[in-house]
Formats: C-alpha cells, structure tokens, sequence
C-alpha cells in the first residue's frame, strides 16, 4: 500500500467514523429518549394500576392470595380456591399499606371465582381505588400485559409485585381438580407467559392500556412444581361480568350446561363440526327440537369450530340464562332458538305445590366457615344453604325493591284487580278481561275469573285441588291466569306475597319482542336485567327488571316444571294515581306468541 | 475499518428492534397470527413417565412437509396432525435424522391432497446468519396440549441468553444434538412443546424448539432451540461420513432414511446378535423379542424376550422387515443403539455383535 493510498483510506476512515458518530449521536440521543419516554409511561402505568390491587390474607393465620377492587364502595374479586383457604372473613392490605377486615359475598366454584367486600373503617369513610374493568376479547396473542399481586407473599406492606409478559394465547379451556371436589374451569381464559406464581392467585391482569382484563389464577404445571412455568391463566374479565351480578347478590352461582352432550365429528381433513350424541329427555333444547346427529352451529352467538371452543362458551354462563343457539338438522334445515340453559348442580325439584326450599344439601355445597363471633364481618354475614352470604343477596334485593316501589305504591290495593284490554291472537282481534279476585268474608279463597275471547275461565291459583291443566289456562298460554295472579302478588304484597323463595336472582338477559312484525333478532332484543326469584304454591317465577330505570319488563310463570314457562312482557308503562302501570302486554308460550293485550284498562281496588 | 462498520452493524439492528418495539403491540400480534398459521399440532405416541403424547410441528412446505423433533411422539402408525384452520390429518414420519433430534412429518396424500398451505421456507431460513445474543424472540409451541383444532398454539416471549454448543456439559445433559443452540431466558420447552418454533419478532424462522432435557448436575431444564442452520457430521455404517441439515431432509424426503441407499435387499452383513425375533405372520408384524439365545451378545446386552426393538440407531423401526433391513447394515464388533420398549418403559440397550457362530 502506498503512502498515499493509505493517507486517502485514513481520510476515508475519519469521514465514516465522523458520519458513524454523528449518527450514533443523534439515534443515540433520540433512541435514549424513546427508551426513557416509554419506561416513565410503563413506570406512570403501574403507579396507577397497582392501586386498587389487594393482598387478601386469613386473619393471623399462614398463606393468602391477591385480589383487586372494583368498586369504590369496597367490593374486590379474587379466586374461590384463595377464599376457600381462608373461609369468609379476610384481612385485606391496600397497597398503601392499609389494612381492611374483609367480608365474603359471592362465590362461583367452578369458575373459580369469589367476590369479598371491605368493611369500612368506623372513624372515617373512603371511596376505594377501583380498576377500570376492559373487554377480554379485544385481546390477541402478542399483546403486553402486566400482572399484579402479591407472589410469594413477598411485600409485607403489600405494595403489589408487577411482572410484565405477552399473551400467549386466547380462548383457553383448562381444568383443574381443586380439594373440595370442585372442578375448577377456566373457560375461554387468557393464557399468558406473564410470570405468575403462588400468591398471584385472585390478583388482576391488566392490558397495557390499564385495563383490568383477567385475574390471574393457575399456571400449568412445569417441570418445576408450582413455579411459573412460562403458561398462566388468567380468568377472562367478560366471563366475569356474566357472573357480576350473581356473586354481588351474596350467590353460590353455577355454571351452565346445555342438557345435551356434543362431540366432534371424526373425521379427517375439513374443519371441524360439531355433532349431539344425545339429548336429555325433557331438556329445553329437546323441546325446541335439538336431535341427535344435529350439527351445533353457534352457541350465544359464538359460532363453533371446535369442542374447546364448545366447552369455553359454555362455560362462561351462569345457570338459567337465555341464549340463542343455532343448529343444523339433518344437514339442511338451520335453526335458531333460545334456550334457558339448565345448571350442572342437580336441580332440586320440590313436591309440585309446596315450598320446599330451593338449595338441596346434597347437590349444594356447604358454605365456607362464617366469620368468628364479635367481628365487623360477623354483622355482614348470614349463612344460608344455596347461597355463599345471603346477607348481601337481602341488601340487593332491599335495593331492587326499594327502586320498585318508587315506581308505585300498590300495598293499599289488595282487594280486586281487573283487567280489560283488546286482545290479539293470531291474526284475530278480540277482548279480554281478567279479575283477580280477593278472599271475601263468604269466599275464603282467591280466584281469578276471565274471559279472554269469549272464553269464561274460573281458576284458584293455590288450592291443591286445582289440576295442572287448569293452572296452565288459557289452552296455549302457559299459565296467563295464574301469571297475572301472581302479578298481583308481587305489586300488592312484595315479599309477604310469596310463601316460598324471595331472593335476589342476579343478572340475566331477557328478550322483550321486537316492535312489528320484524322476525326475532335475538342480539337486538337482548336487555340485561335485575332478576327476582319467586316461589308461591309451588311455581316458581323470575321478574326481570330494567338495569336502567328499575321498571319490571316482564316476568315468566313455571306452571309444568316440566314444560315452558308462560312468558309475559310488560311496555307502554303510564302513570295512574302515582302508580307506573303497562298498557301493553305480550304473552309468549314456546317459541310463539300466544296473546297481545293492548290498551290495557286497570281498575285496581282496596280491601272492601 | 473493520471495526467501525461493526460498530455501525451493532447500532442498526438496535434501532430497527427499538422502533419495532415502539411501533408495538399490534405489530407482534400479526406476527403472531401469521407465525400461527405455520405452525401444526401433532399427537401421537406417549402418555406414559412424563413422556407427552403431544408435540408441535412446523410447516415448511406448501404441500405438507412438515419438521419436529425425533421423539418418541413419532412411534406410532396413528399420527395426527392438526392445521392452524382445524382441519385433521393423518401423518407419515418420511425422514428422522438423530444426531440433529429432528424428523419430517408428510400429511396429504393422492387421495387427499394438500396444497397452498403457508409455510416456512427452510432453505432461506437457513442462510440467514443467527440471531445475536440479546435478541428478542418468539416461541410457537403446543406446551401442554393446550390447542386442539384451529386453536392457535401458544406464543412466549424471550431474549437469547446463548448462542452456544452444548458439548462441553455433555456429560451433565442427555444431550442428543452436540452443535450450537440458542438458549434463552423463558420456559419454552415445557412438554408438547418438542418441534415449536423459535423466531425473530418479525416471525422469521430461526430455531426448532428442543425436547425436555435436565442438567442432571442442577436439576434445571434447558430452554434451547436447534437452529436451522445446524448441520451435523453423521457416520454412515459404511464408514464414510456426510453432512446432515434440516434442508438435506426435505430435499431428500423419503430417501433420507435409508441408510445406504445403493443396498440391496438380501444384501449387507451377517452378524449374530442371538435375537430371536417374533414369528411373522403379516409384514407389518413389530420388532418384539421372542428369545435371547443365551451366551449371545443380546444377553450380555441384557435384552429380554418380550421386548419391543422400536429404534435401531436412532431410526425407527415398526415392523420386522425394518429392523432386518437396518440390522444388516451393521458388520461385527460395530456398536448398535438399541431402543426398546420393556412394559411401559423406554430403554437404551448398546449391542455390540459378533461373527456368526460356527455350525457344528
């Protein structure tokens, strides 16, 4: 190499190691920038997520779990096998370092899931930190999360350990054994490779827009026992939504099923389908047609392309909720019906006219230990087979009738009731009158007399005399007279109108018709309502109420347990003296509508 | 010079991965969407002492071929596979390479072809140089048969810890691939996960996620992927030595397990290894040991009648044919691996046979 030839290639070196410096300088600098504005934005984001993120822990006793807040007035979700552990009475650490007693409200065993309520301290009352609840589905494997709790039980003055991971997967089914012979599922869980250990358990995941979107509950078993083994799950926050309004009213909720078994079709090649292989005699889905061989298209309008998919979707309802499905038989012929879907618990079925209670102690599980005597906890607490603290299911339904009444006050009405209204059936118009009659000094009895299109009807609703068939008059109804009768009972008496069960039901989707002829759009129609369950004389009811205004949009009457419900659905409310009544009432029976009342006359009459 | 276009390498991939980062979340998601759809689950045999009967698979070309990890998932004439769409089918194991621990899986036939599926492309996945230690990577896998049908398989995420022979612990490891692996710092060979995919944030191929293996010195697990650019010296039973990859599988295919492909039948050694294998009444009969002709090398091997010979070699055997076809290959005083299948437990059994006994 030449003097010269090396001068020109250190010139050359210098210029490039200049351009590369200037170059490094400025990615340098704004790389550096970047890396600090993200991490003080991921800092800033756990400042505020870790707030209502709880440790919950058994009073002076070993072991614990996480837990987090979702309402200011101190309700938090955590895992039932944290609070099976532990019983109903916690101590819960904020991340502030405060300590709170801690009181049980709802469990859901095989989702896993337990609501628990704070108690306020008595010298002052806080509005606790609560976690913005986000909508699960949005989530897709690759998304960053961030778990919090307390692993390990390692922050002693419960400041939450934070790890951060990717979602490895969605829609996840897996199940657990848990001790007390609960099948834990995780049904269309989040699986993430977030690091979850023991501790984490009940604690919140959260999308890194800080949203709550799942609490973190079990983790696969590794090679290395129990220690995160790179695939958590966290229970999707949408499943837990379903079950929200249940675990508030104090509930042991259960998980529905579908009254048939559906397999796989196997075969080679070609997607996957769906096949029923059998169906339970008398099943709902057996009244609306479901057969043997059918193809399940979709379930509560998750279409199925799998049996994972089948069991996730399944699993995220509670019992007795309405969902449409949609089947294929024999190939061609598609259908969609709603069904209420039956529960895994064995139903209780009481002699048909008495009021036996509805839990069973054989198909309910016990109650969790209640809270020792003398604690803060102990005064929020009532145990009752059926339910995990029927403490709170009276507070729910003390709320959901206290909201009603303000509507209007029928308990100075408790003589004759009387309907009239034009009446449609079919494509005929007709009339319809129908008295629900009080006991007199002459006639200890309660009747109910009617003509519906020229059609004279006499029925007592409570006499064990009357036969199935009468209760379930008119012929197609499904039981109008005696709805209307309990109609009555439920305005004019609350709960002193029920000889049988009176409880909070949680939430549940009902499904008013649709205005004009317009074909059923289940989607559309569906409303969320508050639900009161009923029993008199051995039928039970459900009363759906509005969660928007509190207005009772309708209610259905059991008659036959083993046949449909009547259905009737209250609109075109208008106020008279005070009081909120419907001008306008449909009444379905099967899949059909059996009857429209419209421009409906009450005269309601006090005790003559 | 050299030294400064290092620097300035060093610096570029930096801001790439940054601004990959920065551009975020939904960019990995669709990475994770397309990798999915390359990505199969397979069953097959296992179930038995921690031995999953599950694995992954990865799609590397459009009309079925798929590649996973030689383990014992791949025993079996009822192997399945399950597309990223959910559609099922029937698997064939065409090649298995031992020394690299990988094996080709073919699905489709005439009959049911298949086509167009997504793939990745092996030959260029293996030319691209391997990822810097410190990367950030993906894992594709169906850890814990938590897929079935069109559920997609589980991504992680995870930086390369090493990119580094395992040969030095050898004695430490069951080790069966001795070349460099990328190791890396999340739990990504959990069971099922044999036969994942480990790529680049931007979902490009670079490592075929390995079996189980436990430091024996540490109990710790290994999170390693063999790269696809590995290639080993394999010995022949003819003596000569040739290279082996992950592309010489696929561009072979069926070839590849054939030993010597020039033999013919009837051909190859005789040496006597005193197995007496089961009569056979059909040619698909398996391997299972008959007797053990006492004083022969396979008593002083140890075998037992009743055993099931299930790899000679490394390579799977399923009927007698196949073992008489591989056994013939191997002159005396050369060392056979034997698998056998004793009740429910797999065992290595090393025989080493002799001249044939002189008749009297």
């Amino acid at each position: 190499m030449s003097i010269r030839n090396y001068r020109r290639l250190l010139t050359a070196m210098f210029l490039t190691a200049g351009i590369v410096a200037l170059l490094a300088s400025a990615q340098g600098d704004d790389l550096d920038k970047r890396l600090q504005d993200a991490e003080a934005n991921r800092v800033a984001l756990i400042e505020q997520v870790k707030k209502p993120v709880i440790a919950v822990l058994a009073p002076g006793g070993q072991g614990g779990g996480s837990g987090v807040l979702i309402t200011e007035d101190g309700y938090a979700l955590t895992n039932f096998h944290v609070a099976a552990a532990i019983g109903s009475y916690f101590h819960c650490g904020l991340a502030t370092g405060e300590m709170y007693d801690a009181v049980l409200v709802g469990l859901d065993r095989a989702g896993d899931l337990a609501l628990i309520k704070l108690i306020q301290k008595k010298d002052r009352e806080v509005k606790f930190p609560v976690a913005t609840l986000g909508d699960s589905d949005k989530l897709q494997p690759g998304d960053w999360t961030l778990a919090l709790g307390n692993p390990l039980l390692l922050a002693t003055d419960f400041n939450p350990t934070v790890t951060y991971g990717m979602v490895s997967g969605t829609h996840r089914y897996q199940k657990i054994p848990h001790p007390t012979g609960t099948l834990l599922e995780y049904c269309d869980c989040i699986q993430v490779d977030t690091a979850i250990n023991p501790g984490n358990s009940g604690g919140p995941l959260f999308n890194m827009q800080g949203e709550f979107v799942g609490i973190n509950s079990a983790g696969s078993l590794g090679k290395s026992d129990r220690i995160n083994s790179g695939a958590a799950y966290s229970i999707s926050v949408n499943m837990i939504k379903n079950f929200l309004g249940q675990l508030r009213a104090g509930m042991e909720c259960d998980h529905a099923t579908l009254g048939a078994d559906v397999e796989p079709e196997n075969e080679e090649g070609g997607v996957g389908r769906l096949i029923v292989k059998r169906v339970v005699t008398g099943s709902e889905v057996d009244r609306r047609g479901l057969a043997v061989d059918d193809q399940l298209v979709s379930f509560a309008g998750w279409p199925l392309t799998n049996i994972n998919q089948y069991k996730n979707k399944l699993g995220i309802y509670p019992k007795g909720w309405r969902v449409p499905l949609v089947f294929r038989h024999e190939t061609t012929d598609r259908r969609e019906v709603l069904v209420r879907l039956p529960g895994r618990r064995p139903d209780v079925i009481p002699d048909n006219r008495t009021d036996n209670p509805t839990a069973d102690a054989e198909t309910t599980p016990p109650p969790l230990p209640p809270p020792p005597a003398g604690t803060d906890a102990a005064k929020l607490y009532e145990g009752k087979l059926g339910f995990a603290n029927y403490y709170f299911n009276k507070l729910e339904r003390k709320r959901l009738m206290d909201a009603f009444h303000a509507k209007g006050d029928f308990s100075g009405l408790r003589g004759d009731w009387t309907m009239k209204a034009a009446c449609t059936l079919g494509k005929k118009i007709s009339t319809a009158q129908i008295a629900v009659k009080a006991p007199t000094k002459e006639d200890k009895s309660e009747k109910i007399v009617a003509d519906v299109d020229l059609v004279g009807y006499t029925v007592d609703p409570l006499s064990t005399e009357t036969k199935l068939e009468d209760l379930a008059l008119p012929k197609g109804s499904g039981g109008l007279l005696v709805a209307l009768y309990q109609y009555r009972q439920l305005l004019a008496f609350g709960d002193k109108g029920f000889s049988g069960e009176f409880s909070h039901g949680g939430v549940e989707p009902f499904y008013p018709p649709l205005p004009g002829d317009a074909g059923p759009d289940y989607i559309k129609q569906r409303v969320m309502c508050e639900v009161l369950r009923t029993q008199l004389a051995g039928v039970p009811a459900k009363w759906y109420f509005s969660k928007g205004d509190g207005s009772l949009l309708g209610f259905e009457v059991v008659v036959d347990r083993d046949d449909d419900p009547c259905e009737v659905y209250l609109s075109e409310y208008h106020q008279e003296e005070g009081r909120s009544l419907p001008g306008r009432m449909e009444v379905r029976y099967k899949d059909k509508t059996y009857a429209v009342l419209n421009g409906i006359n009450w005269k309601l009459e006090p005790v003559k | 010079m050299n030294r400064l276009v290092r620097i300035g390498a060093l610096l570029a991939p930096a801001v790439l991965l940054f601004t990959a980062a920065a551009r975020a979340d939904d960019s990995l998601t669709k990475v994770a969407e397309e990798v999915n759809k390359k990505m199969v689950k397979v069953w097959g045999s296992g179930g038995l002492h921690g031995l999953p009967a599950f694995g992954t698979g990865i799609v590397v070309s459009p009309d079925g071929y798929i590649l996973t990890a030689n383990t014992q998932l791949l025993d079996t004439r009822d192997l399945r596979v399950h597309l990223w769409d959910g559609s099922k089918y029937h698997g064939e194991v065409v090649a298995q390479e031992p020394e690299l621990d990988i094996a080709l899986i073919k699905i489709g036939n005439d009959k049911d072809k298949v086509e167009d599926l997504p793939y990745f492309d092996l030959a260029e996945a293996a030319k691209r140089p391997p990822v810097d230690v410190g990367a950030g990577v993906l894992a594709f896998s169906n850890a814990f048969e938590i897929a079935t049908r069109d559920d997609p398989v589980s991504v992680q995420h995870a930086v390369v810890t090493a990119f580094a022979k395992l040969q030095g612990r050898n004695g430490f490891y069951e080790m069966p691939f001795t070349g460099k692996v990328y190791m890396v710092d999340a739990v990504t060979n959990n069971p099922g996960a044999a036969g994942g995919a480990l790529t680049t944030r931007k979902g490009e191929l670079i490592g075929v996620i390995g079996r189980g293996l436990k430091n024996e010195l540490t109990g710790t697990w290994m999170n390693y992927s063999i790269p696809v650019s590995a290639a080993v010296q394999v010995k022949q039973p003819d003596g000569k030595t040739a290279t082996a990859s992950m592309i010489d599988l696929l561009l072979r295919k069926n070839k590849y397990t054939k030993i010597n492909p020039d033999s013919k039948p009837g051909e190859g050694y005789a040496a006597y290894t005193g197995i007496v294998l089961v009569a056979e009444p059909v040619d698909i009969t398996p391997p299972y040991i008959e007797d053990v002709i006492p004083g022969s090398p396979a008593a002083a091997a140890g075998l037992k009648s009743d055993d099931l010979i299930v790899y000679v070699g490394g390579v799977s055997v399923k009927t007698i044919d196949a073992y008489k076809e591989l056994i013939k290959h191997y002159p005396p005083n050369q060392k056979i691996q034997l698998e056998v299948r004793r009740g429910d437990m797999l065992t290595t059994i090393e025989l080493t046979p002799t001249e044939p006994p002189k008749k009297h």
